[in-house]
């Protein structure tokens, strides 16, 4: 019997894989602090956080890249009604908290721990910054090992200095698992040494929460702000103008993503005695095999596409080879269509 | 739908349909790949020299140069013409699929198209039926004439069709007919049963599987038995069915404004031209039938 259809064996030619792809995301710190004067900030009338776009916002061009907020905990000395948007500063830590690292066993938000080890109490970030990346620049997770951030830590607002790098050197290997939210790393500016994390990089929320001592001891502000210390900007300015200071020291970040393609391979095998004649329209001259003189003569076609059906016969999914196959009674062929979800 | 780069190995571009997507959304375990088929769309086989100058090797030069286009995701516009497969390499010849308008359904003669007349108003309408053959979309079993399709080898060189059969393994069992479901539904010659698709896709393409076995109603006499034959050389099996208006063809002039014309039959009628697609489940030979609704305006 002629047939067009070949049945897939589902043990034989059909098998699934499993790819990690990586993608470099390089952001220059001049992108969010002067590159479009500003015109790709995007600012909120609640005033918690601010966003960071890459091209003006008011283009339809501009991509949302990451948003800044900062906030504190409720033991933090920072935390009296006098404060500038106490409130919203507790809340937006409040909030991170409890969706980045969880609850204790009596239901209370937990803080944020330097060094990861929450069940063991030790020193808690009770001052951040946040950095939220969009998912379009992280995809399915920030790679292990990859995160840098560059930020000018000294000097005044107009004359920066004191270049920091930060980096979850080691997260490659060792990263911490006890978070909600997925896996984390600690941030650090060297090497990795316990109990000296200055922050936190979570891979599959992508957020990065810096802790607000890196600022503590030198000058934070920018152009508009009294040149001050973290802790002064943190009781005395809003969260808005603490991200314009944080951003106008931000110098780089860098960090590969990464897509988790998970594929299914389909083996199409036509054997020698398989697919060596058409209905292609033009086959047939008068119902002659315009590629046959006689009957002794080799029947060929030509593949160039591979379609995979359901078992009714509704055309699924297609592959197109780049150029023409051919096939005769003298050759078999496999085709090897990967499909990715 | 550019080209594919042919400058190196050969590569695959695979995409979902947007039918597969369709399915995959669904989420009810529909999408399941249980086959493959290979298609040859983008060639042309008169290109085959066989007289090339140079040698056998040569006589698909021109075959193997030829570009490939993208695949895209129209799932109704991929694979227009399959590979078969027949375990013998002695054929020379292969049947095809023809409309049969000599007892069957004749291109209406004032626009040489096969047509259908949609409503009452249509039909009663003298000077429009007096324009030429038609199906009758008001009263279905009052059409004249089912539209015909004979299989087979349309020329005699390996026998007459009276006296020779057409091998059993190249003999069409079961056929294929796809119709845009928003236009036209199908129904057995004497317009008294209609068929049921087997599934509308995403484009409003609904697909009907008629088979020898269990709709003989939209079957024909084959093979030497067949008459008013238009196949010369061995006949296989003879399909026959009615294609009637779809509810809002017959009710209502809003399709017929959005996708059809205007123009004089007779009288001034609104259309719209589809097609039906006939295909043999198995050889794969595909016949797009071009077929014309018709209402008067």
């Amino acid at each position: 019997m002629a047939t067009t259809f070949k049945t897939l064996n589902s043990a034989n030619d059909v098998t699934s894989t499993r790819t990690l792809l990586h993608e470099a995301i390089p952001l220059t710190g001049t992108i969010a602090s002067g590159t479009y004067d500003d015109n790709n900030i995007k600012t909120y009338s609640h005033g918690m956080f601010e966003s960071v776009y890459d091209y003006p916002v008011l283009s339809s061009s501009a991509n949302h890249i990451f948003d800044i907020s900062t906030g504190y905990a409720s033991n933090s000395a920072h935390a009296t009604s006098s404060s500038n948007q106490n409130s919203k500063k507790l809340n937006i830590y409040s909030q991170m908290a409890q969706v980045l690292v969880g609850y204790d066993a009596t239901g209370s938000i937990q803080s944020f721990d330097r060094d990861g080890d929450i069940a063991d109490g030790g020193d808690k970030i009770n001052e951040a910054i946040f950095v939220n990346f969009s998912r379009l620049l992280t995809k399915d997770e920030i790679k292990k090992g990859s995160f840098s951030m560059s930020i000018m830590t000294g000097g005044a607002p107009t004359a920066v200095s004191d270049a920091m790098t930060i980096t979850d050197d080691g997260a490659a290997s060792s990263y911490k698992v006890n978070s909600p939210a997925g896996e984390y790393g600690i941030l650090y500016t060297g090497s990795a040494v316990a109990g000296a994390g200055v922050g936190l990089v979570y891979y599959q929320a992508g957020v990065a929460v810096l802790s607000g001592s890196v600022f503590a001891a030198s000058q934070m502000g920018n152009g508009a702000l009294v040149a001050t210390g973290f802790d002064a900007i943190a009781t005395g300015s809003n969260i808005e103008m603490m991200a314009d200071s944080f951003r106008n020291r931000l110098t780089n970040i860098s960090f590969n993503n990464t897509v988790e393609l998970n594929s299914t391979v389909y083996f199409c095998r036509a054997s020698h005695n398989e697919f060596n004649y058409s209905n292609n329209p033009t086959y047939l001259s008068e119902s002659q095999i315009r590629v046959k003189n006689s009957t002794t003569d080799n029947p060929v076609s030509y593949v160039t596409t591979v379609g995979l059906y359901s078992s009714d016969n509704e055309l699924l999914a297609v592959a197109k080879l780049s150029e023409p196959l051919k096939k005769d009674p003298n050759t078999e062929v496999t085709l090897r269509v990967r499909l990715d979800f | 739908m550019a080209f594919l780069d042919n400058s190196g190995d050969i590569i695959l571009d695979a995409v979902l349909t947007d039918t597969g997507r369709m399915r995959l959304a669904k989420g009810d375990g529909s999408f399941k790949i249980a086959k493959f088929a290979l298609g040859d769309d983008e060639i042309n086989y008169e290109l085959y020299d066989k007289n090339h100058a140079s040698g056998s090797a040569y006589y698909d030069i021109e075959i193997v140069q030829s570009p490939v286009l993208e695949a895209f995701t129209n799932n109704t516009s991929m694979l227009k013409s399959k590979l078969m497969t027949v375990s013998r390499t002695n054929l020379l010849y292969l049947p095809q699929i023809v409309n049969n308008t000599t007892v069957g359904l004749a291109s209406n003669s004032t626009n040489n198209i096969l047509t259908v007349l949609v409503d009452q108003a249509t039909v009663e309408d003298s000077t429009i039926a007096a324009t030429g053959d038609y199906v009758n979309g008001y009263r279905i079993g009052d059409t004249k004439n089912p539209i015909v399709m004979d299989q087979g080898i349309v020329s005699n060189a390996i026998g007459d069709g009276s006296s020779v059969v057409l091998d059993a393994d190249l003999t069409e069992t079961q056929f294929m007919l796809e119709i845009d479901n928003r236009f036209g539904n199908i129904w057995d010659a004497k317009g008294s049963s209609q068929a049921t698709p087997s599934f509308v896709d995403d484009d409003n393409v609904a697909t009907y599987y008629l088979s020898t076995s269990t709709n003989k109603t939209y079957f024909g006499k084959s093979g030497t038995s067949m008459s008013g034959e238009v196949i010369t050389g061995p006949r296989g099996a003879r399909l026959q069915f009615l294609v009637t208006p779809s509810v809002d063809l017959n009710s209502s002039t809003y399709l017929f404004t959005q996708l059809g014309t205007t123009a004089t039959l007779g009288s001034s009628v609104y259309q719209i031209d589809t097609t039906v697609r006939i295909t043999g489940v198995t050889t794969g030979y595909r016949v797009d039938l071009p077929i014309r609704f018709v209402k008067k305006a």
